[in-house]
């Protein structure tokens, strides 16, 4: 394999859906966010914690565009982040998966990651827009959120291995990982915070963050397949002289 | 009239081969990329620069880490707990 090449595809491919996300993320999601925000202000007002003056607004509206700045910034960061185990897992599957051309391979596999490592993870501990999540809770939410992503990353992988061995009867990999991910849904804690804001604005931003989320899985497929289609990084030519 | 320069005959083929095997450093330089990406954008409360400032790196911007802020309205859209 030409090791740079392939390095060079992954993370260009990862940086560019993942700046995607960040875009679109400023134009669909924000909004969601500046309204949660305001309420998290309404309630600093009425509790006394800051005063509702000019000058909070000025200094908050700099904030504001110094943190939308940060999500697209951030955006890149998890788009080589993601983009990185993806080209990783490419690689490794690339053989296995049915088809001639890459694109369709790669969106295949990106479906299954996303599945496993963003969407089920997402039913278990569904996204939350800001205000509802308690800061006294947040260790065991982050250990509990990344707990349930790994295994049911380390599940789906576990039970690809085995789908691979199954000569006949492949349906019992699925069969395994649906009820190895159902205990874990009924074994792990649920989220502790309870919701107070409004639920249209939660259910809301929900939908919204899980389209821009998958849509970031889509383009990260199609450049990485499109990009392997034409840089072709496991082939290698030699010539030999006679 | 003998020739100035001589012309070697070469016999030249080419071969292709596809290696399905990922080089080892290729395969460490991605997951470190995915565990660094990942946990800066997703879990980071102040830990990172923690390493160079201590302490006060876990409260820099109103109470909580540098980073946490930066990232914050990513964490929050791509479904990270978060406040």
């Amino acid at each position: 394999m030409k090791t740079l090449s392939f390095l060079f595809i992954v993370v260009i491919a990862g940086l560019l859906a993942g700046l995607f996300h960040g875009i679109i993320n400023v134009a669909v999601v924000e909004p969601y966010l500046d309204r949660a925000i305001g309420i998290e202000n309404q309630r600093m007002f009425d509790e006394g914690q800051t005063q509702n003056t000019p000058q909070f607004w000025q200094q908050f509206s700099d904030y504001r565009t110094w943190q939308k700045e940060g999500s697209v910034v951030s955006g890149g960061i998890l788009g080589i982040a993601t983009g990185s185990l993806f080209g990783l897992v490419f690689a490794y599957s690339r053989h296995m998966l049915p088809g001639q051309n890459n694109v369709k391979k790669a969106l295949l596999l990106a479906t299954i990651m996303w599945a496993a490592l963003y969407f089920i993870p997402f039913l278990k501990y569904p996204a939350n827009p800001p205000t509802v999540g308690d800061p006294h809770t947040i260790v065991l939410r982050a250990t509990t959120y990344a707990l349930f992503v790994a295994l049911s990353g380390l599940g789906a992988f576990g039970f690809s291995r085995l789908y691979k061995k199954m000569q006949n009867k492949k349906f019992v990999a699925f069969l395994g990982y649906a009820v190895f991910i159902g205990a874990m849904f009924v074994i792990m804690p649920p989220n502790p915070d309870k919701i107070s804001t409004p639920m249209e604005l939660v259910n809301g931003f929900r939908a919204i963050s899980a389209i821009t989320m998958t849509a970031y899985w889509i383009v990260n497929a199609l450049i990485l397949g499109w990009l392997w289609n034409k840089v072709q990084p496991h082939v290698e030519n030699q010539e030999i002289q006679k | 009239m003998p020739n100035s320069f001589d012309i070697e005959m070469v016999n030249t083929s080419q071969i292709t081969k596809t290696r399905r095997v990922v080089p080892i450093i290729a395969a460490v330089a991605l997951f470190a990329l995915f565990g660094l990406g990942y946990f800066v954008v997703g879990f980071d409360q102040g830990q990172l620069f923690s390493i160079a400032e201590g302490q006060m790196a876990y409260g820099q911007m109103n109470g909580v880490g540098y980073l946490h802020e930066f990232t914050h309205d990513m964490r929050h859209a791509s479904g990270f707990p978060c406040h």
